[in-house]
């Protein structure tokens, strides 16, 4: 235990030399400061949410559905409005950030384009952004190579099965390299048995880029702690973060972690923090 | 080697119980039952086909009913043979005038359906008006339309334009709009124009509902040729099967008559036929769930 936790510390601080970046100081890339969001209906979606977040880590948002967790990705990624309060998304407003490419999205659904093929389906956003087809195919390639589909180029989404309909959709997501990668509920639709394998390769493609974050709604509790370094809990009605506890379990986890008394006493931690 | 594996379908159609019985021989079982199938899948058509052919025939010998009254199957062959050349020439003008009809529709309309959806505007204003033109009934405008551009070929591809652009036009509109809202999303969060949504998302979304618009038009087209023919048409040899038909029909050549109205429906079922065929196969790489 011990042991782990002088690792932790020790990959913290090389991977810190490595992206140049102070882990205690970090720069936000998004901030939360008093957001409110009022649908023009006149729901409460989110009100007087505060939230830092900063590079190289994995928030995880658990909350009862209706709790607000879309709204508040809704509003980092410029979908909707907030209504009050500050919002910065990479140092600036939101669309503007957006505009950068340097954010990335996975819904619930894979949403691929059944008419095209996996590697044009990885390289939309590039094909988006006008890149060169050989430059968008190499880039193709490689994402699908790091959710294991490298021999799946020329197959079409009506060929593949839920899981790996989401490595596709999350290799398109990573195509670009974002610093922020949002992800709604990805795993939501899976069984089980894929849902963790999913949940372990994401794990790996994340501490392999040393850089990016993630944000991830689940409103499984146990994704939550088993995937980040920080859970987001929202609680409904009005939608409030009532609480941000931190995981300090050293990545890369395992198995074991799933099984580990510290995990159980996490899961309790965020649940009665869920309950109040 | 052909001859081999002929052989061997005959075989084994006699001895099918043999054939499945041993493994060595799974090819030739599989080529059986794929025959097997083709045949069972025809069959009901094909004795439905006969037997109703056959039934007109008999009834009508029994009956003893003049053929200019209600010909026989028999007669209707007869008349075919004796006017070939008239019912070919016919069914050519007919075709002629239809495929044009349809192929300047179907431009025209997804065009058109592809500007209205560029703007809710657009199509919020003009779409109600495309639904009272709809509603116009055809026989009503076409002699405005040989009054406006005379009798002939000219006026029957307009009267066909007519009557197969609606369907295209509201098929291809509802497709366009009916985008998945997570696409859309998807698309709008990596920054694509209006132009690239269009293009490559909403389009090819759309392929489905097009095609089902296409295969009602066509149709609808040989409707629209005879019709038009049939009111705007030129006298003469160069008259399609709706002139055919009112010429039979004057001179009691009922016979004739009937032969051209089944030459009609042989040529819209053919042309439906490869409408359906080409757009399976267009859409064979995707949408394999939607097709079924
Ligand atoms: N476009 C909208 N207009 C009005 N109300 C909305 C809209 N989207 C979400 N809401 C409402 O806002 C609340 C939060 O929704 P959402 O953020 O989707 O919750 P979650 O993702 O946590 O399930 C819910 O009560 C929901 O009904
Ligand atoms: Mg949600």
């Amino acid at each position: 235990m011990e042991r782990q936790i002088m690792t932790r510390i020790s990959s913290q601080a090389e991977a810190a030399a490595a992206t140049g970046i102070d882990r205690h100081h970090p720069q936000n890339l998004v901030e939360l400061k008093n957001i409110d969001k009022v649908y023009p209906n006149g729901t409460v979606a989110v009100e007087r949410a505060n939230l830092d977040i900063a590079e190289n880590e994995f928030f995880c948002f658990v909350g009862p559905s209706g709790c607000g967790k879309s709204t508040i990705f809704n509003m980092i990624t410029g979908l909707t409005e907030h209504t009050g309060g500050e919002l910065s998304v990479l140092g600036t407003e939101s669309k503007e950030a957006r505009k950068e490419n340097e954010i990335a999205f996975v819904f619930q659904e894979p949403t691929l384009l059944p008419w095209n093929n996996l590697l044009e389906n990885v390289s939309l956003p590039l094909k988006l952004r006008k890149v060169p087809k050989k430059q968008r195919h190499e880039e193709g390639e490689r994402v699908l190579e790091l959710v294991g589909l490298k021999d799946y180029t020329k197959s079409l989404p009506s060929q593949l099965s839920g899981g790996m309909k989401m490595r596709v959709s999350i290799a398109r997501a990573l195509i670009s390299r974002p610093k922020l990668l949002l992800m709604d509920e990805p795993f939501g639709a899976l069984d089980e048995f894929t849902r963790q394998s999913l949940q372990d390769e994401l794990l790996r493609i994340w501490s392999q880029d040393q850089r990016m974050t993630v944000l991830f709604i689940t409103h499984n509790v146990f994704e939550a702690v088993y995937l980040s370094s920080q859970v987001v809990v929202m609680t409904p009605s009005p939608g409030r973060i009532s609480d941000v506890i931190q995981i300090d379990e050293p990545f890369p986890r395992g198995e074991n972690f799933r099984v580990a008394p510290s995990f159980s006493q996490y899961v309790q931690s965020v649940t009665s923090s869920l309950e109040h | 080697m052909e001859r081999k594996q002929e052989e061997r379908v005959g075989e084994s159609l006699t001895l099918p119980n043999l054939s499945q019985s041993k493994p060595a021989v799974n090819q030739r079982s599989k080529m059986t039952e794929f025959v097997r199938r083709k045949a069972l899948q025809i069959l009901p058509s094909v004795t439905l086909f006969v037997v109703f052919f056959g039934a007109w025939e008999l009834i009508l010998r029994l009956a003893d009913i003049a053929p200019f009254i209600f010909p026989k199957p028999s007669d209707i062959v007869v008349a075919a043979q004796g006017n070939w050349v008239n019912l070919l020439g016919a069914a050519q003008a007919t075709t002629t005038g239809a495929l044009a009809g349809f192929a300047i529709s179907t431009v025209l309309a997804i065009s058109m359906a592809i500007i209205l959806s560029l703007s809710k505007w657009i199509e919020k204003s003009v779409y109600p008006y495309i639904v009272i033109l709809q509603t116009i009934p055809i026989v009503a405008v076409i002699p405005i339309i040989v009054i406006w551009f005379g009798a002939g070929i000219q006026s029957i591809i307009i009267v066909v334009f007519l009557i197969s652009f609606f369907p295209i036009l509201t098929n291809t509109l509802i497709g366009l709009n009916s985008t998945d809202q997570n696409m859309k999303n998807l698309f709008y969060l990596y920054n694509a124009s209006r132009f690239q949504t269009i293009f490559k998302l909403r389009i090819p979304a759309a392929l489905p509902y097009i095609v089902a618009g296409l295969k009602i038009s066509c149709t609808l087209a040989f409707i629209g040729a005879i019709v038009g023919e049939y009111m705007a048409g030129i006298g003469g040899a160069e008259g399609g099967l709706g002139q055919a038909i009112t010429v039979a029909a004057t001179r009691l050549e009922t016979p004739y008559l009937f032969a051209c109205g089944l030459t009609a429906s042989l040529l819209s079922v053919t042309v439906y036929q490869i409408v359906t065929k080409l757009s399976e196969r267009m859409l064979s790489s995707w949408h394999e769930s939607e097709m079924k």
